[in-house]
């Protein structure tokens, strides 16, 4: 039954750090597996230890440490395996104010995905330099290694038109999130339509059903890899963990 | 992923599957239930600050004639044909769309 998957791609940025697809043929435990696979168990990198040569800025190793964690970096992952490390370094004096864009990495695919991300605003005389190791590993570890940022989904939801509507009732706003499936079979975000069904059906009797099995995913990546990879890369943990308990089994 | 069998009987399975948790164990049950010869398939799992056993404990029964081992390696091979499909139409429709 859940074998015929059918995928639909409704939206995705040029960039590729978000998209929003529909799957039919998923059942609910498949959805959230995909969904929880693509915040926690896909790898990416990111700085996991710093060495300060010199920090005299207004804030304490630790702090500028934390932020630096937290600046995304893309990641090729057929090249890295989990705790492979990477390292980039840092060199600003003030007055300036050290951007992630001002990161020097040893690695040509491994940069920050935003150049202009602020990690701390240096005065006068003061001068930030260290040296830092990324380390690829999963958001279950640290949230600084979720690829997902936002991640969710919807049920699919057929609005169909069942007639006018009654002349004397009045008319009163319909609001609804995600998208729907017309009648005519087509896909429309209900953004489109200031999420209002009055506003596409004027004057008619609507009837709003979920459709069994058909999941609308939104994914956003922090940049680390696009959404494409994000995910395939999600299904393939699944995958791979059901072919490892099948041979452990087997045994 | 380290399988430790707690109880095993013709019809009945216990079996801690380690270093796993919702993400995986949900698939595998909702698999299992649809699969030949299971009359019910269940998963424990206690929150990290429970104190108690914390892996998730796969709990199988089946109907006479079927051995519940075979169920799970039959579920196992099932989620793997499934996401590969999945794989490959994820894969075409993002394809399509870039």
């Amino acid at each position: 039954m859940a074998d015929d998957f059918d995928v639909e791609v409704i939206s995705r940025d040029e960039d590729g750090r978000s998209a929003r697809f529909l799957v039919r043929g998923l059942t609910p435990a498949m959805a959230n597996g995909i969904r929880r696979a693509v915040v926690a168990d896909v790898p990416t990198l990111s700085i996991d230890t710093v060495r300060f040569v010199e920090n005299s800025s207004v804030m304490f190793d630790e702090m500028v440490a934390l932020r630096l964690g937290l600046v995304p970096l893309t990641t090729p992952l057929d090249d890295f395996e989990l705790g492979d490390t990477v390292t980039l370094a840092l060199d600003v004096e003030g007055p300036a104010t050290a951007y992630s864009g001002d990161l020097e990495t040893s690695d040509s695919l491994v940069r920050p995905a935003d150049e202009n991300i602020p990690i701390i605003e240096l005065k006068q005389g003061q001068r930030l330099e260290f040296e830092a190791d990324a380390v690829l590993d999963t958001g279950k570890d640290h949230a600084k290694h979720q690829g997902g940022v936002a991640v969710g989904y919807r049920h699919l939801q057929r609005v169909e038109v069942l007639g006018d509507r009654d002349g004397f009732d009045e008319e009163e706003p319909h609001i609804l999130r995600g998208v729907i499936e017309t009648d005519e079979g087509e896909l429309v975000h209900t953004e489109e339509f200031g999420a209002d069904l009055t506003n596409r059906y004027p004057g008619k009797e609507l009837a709003v059903t979920d459709v069994p099995d058909a999941f609308v995913f939104h994914v956003e990546t922090d940049g680390s890899m696009d959404v494409d990879e994000l995910v395939l890369r999600a299904v393939d943990s699944l995958r791979d963990r059901a072919d490892e308990l099948a041979t452990k089994v087997a045994v | 992923m380290e399988l430790r069998v707690l109880e095993k009987t013709d019809t009945e399975l216990r079996i801690e599957v380690a270093d796993e948790d919702h993400t995986f164990m949900n698939v595998l049950k909702g698999e299992l239930l649809q699969t030949e010869g299971v009359a019910a398939a269940t998963y424990d799992m206690n929150p990290e600050q429970s104190g108690g056993q914390t892996e998730p404990i796969l709990s199988i029964t089946t109907e006479t004639g079927f051995d519940p081992l075979d169920a799970l390696e039959e579920a196992s091979n099932g989620v793997s044909d499934r996401m590969t499909t999945l794989y490959d139409e994820l894969d075409a429709g993002f394809a399509g769309a870039a």
